[in-house]
């Protein structure tokens, strides 16, 4: 697919020295990053330890205050976004527009439409063969051309994206955070999508707050941490544990933070709980104080049993009963009134409202509270925002601050401030650290273990089975709709919690 | 990336700047009305000024601010001039009927409020776009007002037969400020209220950026919605009752003149607002700036048919400020 053949050896990339301020802060402070041609580079960091800085200077949107960019061992002393493209350099980042309105086929040719020779009108055939050509060559995947954008999936509109980037033959694709959004099954499409790319020569720059990806894909992987490089290790080399330690200097015990609380009265018990087609017989019990994690595979039925609690979904059977009185939920307000939470996985899409403020996000389900005859009383509501800013050190220019200026890590604070607000006492947390840097992470687990000590009930759905098996007292795992083992979280290893959730012979046969 | 940003020093440009977009509509104002406070001896007027607010100012504040509820959910209410036209036939209807006025109005504002429920059935109900909800009302409310007056013939009020009260509400005045200017000043008021420090705003508000995160954090979003358009066919129902006041007649259909520049007024005072969300003083000064503009362009002597070529200038011009002002922001 590229013009490099396979045995030519050096860098596709070198950023040598590279110092960038911004009115006055340093951004970087002498960051290097060296990208050998063929290669999978892994490039992580904290939130602030200069990632996208450095990926914006390579994309052209920035220039640099000092040092050198080398691409393909020519140095470039202005790089422009348009240069950068022609140079081979395609960038694939999550937040990237596409228009919602266009078709898949309009969206993919945006700019560079192929044409009828000799005439000015659009090839649309020409364009619809290429483009089905490589979505049924490297995605498998047929995406009618005539589908708009909005109508795609998370996972679709990506797709898209790299589609339009290979219809340029790159040398280079620079992942920026890729799978944030992405489910564990269209996350393994990606990978082995740059595995071949990476074997058909191209160089591929991979940033990704997963350090199980990085560590699952990357040849070599470089460290940032406050604008420096701190590293640059082969993965042969190295592991994701010295790699967390090395973003945040700190060791790996102190990543799981656990607080040992003596579980209360049963707070939340489902019994024989039954959704066709989703999940069966599913029962359990979780008292105050507990911190009970699940998890499954796509399909396992999880995800579903916790829309089920909050009343996003209906269970076919069974019972649900919360401190002792019955509770099925049909919708959310009905749940919230009985102190259910839901911290959903679409942190974006649902659990914050970008363009609402700090404040505004943080009441949003218990206005009531702060209502004196139908109008907002602003001088308790404002006490209750700064209260619950400083409890949870959430990073913000000020009450008043658009939660989309907040850092993801920080979003996850606000987007769980409003349940704490709300006095919830049943925390239904679906991935919550997803996409959330090392720092934030911590800190989002100490919060459960105050919630938990506090006498709260958690839930924790996770596919992350370290962080279970870090944060909770018991693991749950479904397997197509149903619980087939349960682990105490002091006494088992990820081995085992992995092969239960995949089902493994050995495990059914354990439980037959 | 958060580091670069925290890290920013307010500089003196970009406070000027933030002034600028925190006032750009205050702003637009002031510019517009000294251009024809230039342009023509007679604009900057006692007895043109108090014809702009009578004249280009009352009603289409009223159905602008019925829109701005309709917008703040996210919406947007195609159907007002249709409430005002319901709102003003009950209203003539009955008072020719030798009904009591109070009696009629309040018939009228019930008339507004059903359109608006109609509205809200469709929306909230049934989950159809408020967009095609409310232009098939408006297509609906057209033929129900031809059917009712055999084909589109206003209903008079003979000059005997107009009651005192009736001609108070469109041409009286109260220590020498008129009827509907007052009426007009208290929903601007109760409505500023409503959308800024009662709860049902905050919601309606949330609801318009986004919907999910409300009803994620266990609120009903739906019957917000109904509520927000219930409450803008009841507000254009006042505009309707302080129309026929005034021209003492109900013209089937003369409302939807209104829809148009309501719509104007309500995104030029979100378009030009800090934040970008729909607020009832930026509608208000969104009208201001119409009816500034028509009335100024008619003043300097300009043909009459070149209003409505002042009107998408200026919303271009809305645009272009603040695009220039929220890319330096």
């Amino acid at each position: 697919m590229s013009a490099t053949s396979p045995d030519e050896t050096g860098d596709a990339i070198h950023l040598d020295g590279i110092v960038k301020r911004f009115d006055g802060a340093l951004a970087l402070n002498r960051a290097s990053l060296r990208v050998r041609r063929g290669t999978v580079h892994g490039l992580v960091g904290q939130n602030g330890a200069g990632k996208s800085t450095l990926i914006k200077l390579l994309a052209g949107l920035h220039q640099p205050d000092e040092g050198r960019i080398e691409i393909d061992g020519q140095a470039y002393d202005k790089l422009t976004p348009h240069r950068v493209e022609e140079l081979g350099i395609h960038f694939i980042h999550q937040d990237r527009l596409l228009v919602p309105t266009f078709t898949v086929g309009e969206a993919l040719f945006l700019g560079r439409e192929p044409r009828i020779a000799g005439t000015p009108f659009l090839d649309r055939r020409l364009m619809q063969r290429r483009a089905s050509e490589i979505l049924d060559d490297y995605f498998g995947v047929k995406l009618p051309s005539s589908a708009l954008i909005s109508e795609l999936s998370t996972a679709e509109k990506q797709i898209v994206q790299i589609t339009r980037a290979l219809l340029d033959q790159p040398k280079v694709l620079v992942f920026d955070e890729p799978t944030a959004a992405l489910v564990r099954r269209e996350a393994d499409i990606l990978f082995r999508l740059i595995r071949r790319l990476r074997d058909e020569g191209v160089t591929v720059i991979y940033i990704s707050h997963y350090l199980n990806e990085i560590e699952e894909l990357c040849d070599t992987v470089t460290v940032l941490r406050n604008g420096e490089d701190v590293a640059t290790l082969p993965f042969g080399e190295t592991s994701a544990a010295a790699i967390a330690r090395l973003m945040v200097a700190r060791d790996i015990a102190d990543l799981y933070p656990k607080r040992s609380v003596t579980p209360g009265k049963d707070i939340l018990t489902l019994d024989r709980l039954s959704a066709h087609g989703k999940y069966q017989d599913i029962s359990l019990t979780l008292r105050r104080g507990e911190v009970l994690g699940l998890t499954g595979l796509l399909g396992s039925g999880a995800k579903e049993l916790i829309r089920t609690l909050f009343g996003l979904e209906s269970a076919t059977s069974g019972q649900i009963t919360i401190d002792g009185k019955p509770a099925r939920s049909v919708n959310p307000a009905q749940a919230v009134d009985r102190h259910l939470a839901l911290v959903p996985e679409d942190r974006r899409g649902n659990g914050v409202a970008l363009d609402l403020s700090v404040t505004e996000n943080i009441t949003l389900s218990s206005l009531k509270r702060f209502t004196r005859l139908g109008f907002l009383d602003f001088t308790s509501e404002r006490r209750e925002a700064d209260d619950l800013i400083r409890r949870l050190e959430i990073k913000t220019s000020g009450r008043n601050a658009l939660v989309r200026t907040l850092s993801g890590g920080n979003q996850q604070k606000v987007a769980i401030a409003k349940w704490l607000s709300r006095h919830s006492e049943i925390y239904l947390l679906d991935e919550p650290t997803v996409g959330v840097d090392i720092g934030s992470k911590v800190e989002i687990y100490n919060l459960i273990g105050d919630l938990a000590a506090r006498g709260a009930g958690i839930i924790v759905l996770s596919s992350d089975l370290q962080e279970l098996i870090g944060i909770t007292d018991r693991i749950l795992v479904l397997f197509r709709g149903s619980i087939i083992r349960e682990f105490a979280s002091s006494q088992t290893s990820l081995d085992d919690v992995l092969a239960a959730s995949t089902g493994s012979i050995e495990v059914l046969r354990h439980v037959g | 990336m958060t580091l670069q940003t925290s890290a920013i020093e307010p500089s003196v440009p970009r406070a000027i700047i933030g002034v600028v977009v925190d006032n750009a509509l205050v702003l637009a104002l002031v510019t517009v009305f000294a251009i024809f406070s230039f342009a023509t001896p007679t604009f900057l007027t006692i007895a043109n000024l108090q014809s702009i607010l009578v004249n280009n100012f009352t009603l289409l504040a009223i159905a602008a601010i019925a829109m701005t509820f309709a917008v703040s959910v996210g919406g947007i209410d195609l159907s007002v001039g249709t409430a005002i036209d319901f709102a003003s036939f009950a209203f003539v209807s009955l008072v020719l009927a030798g009904q009591p006025v109070v009696v009629a109005a309040l018939a009228g504002l019930g008339a507004g409020a059903a359109v608006g429920a109609f509205n809200a059935v469709l929306i909230s109900g049934i989950g159809i776009s408020p967009f095609l909800a409310t232009l098939g009302t408006l297509f609906i409310g057209r033929s129900i007002q031809q059917l009712l007056t055999n084909g589109g013939n206003p209903v008079y009020l003979p000059p005997s037969g107009v009651p005192e009260a009736f001609r108070f509400l469109g041409r009286g005045a109260i220590g020498g400020i008129p009827v509907p200017l007052i009426i007009a000043a208290i929903i601007i008021v109760a409505a500023t209220v409503i959308l800024t420090r009662a709860r049902f705003g905050r919601v309606a508000l949330a609801i318009g950026i986004q919907p999910s995160v409300v009803r994620y954090s266990g609120i009903a979003a739906r019957a917000h919605v109904a509520v927000a358009f219930i409450l803008a066919g009841l507000i254009a129902a006042v505009a309707g009752l302080i129309l026929s006041a005034t021209v003492t007649v109900y013209i089937p259909s003369s409302g939807s003149a209104f829809l148009l520049n309501a719509i104007g007024a309500t995104f030029i005072g979100t378009t030009l607002s800090r934040l970008g969300r729909p607020n009832i003083p930026g509608t208000v000064l969104g009208v201001l700036l119409l009816g500034i503009v028509a009335n100024g362009l008619l003043l300097t002597g300009l043909n009459f048919y070149w209003q409505q070529v002042g009107t998408g200038l200026l919303i271009f011009a809305v645009l272009a400020l603040s695009f220039i002002t929220r890319r330096k922001a």
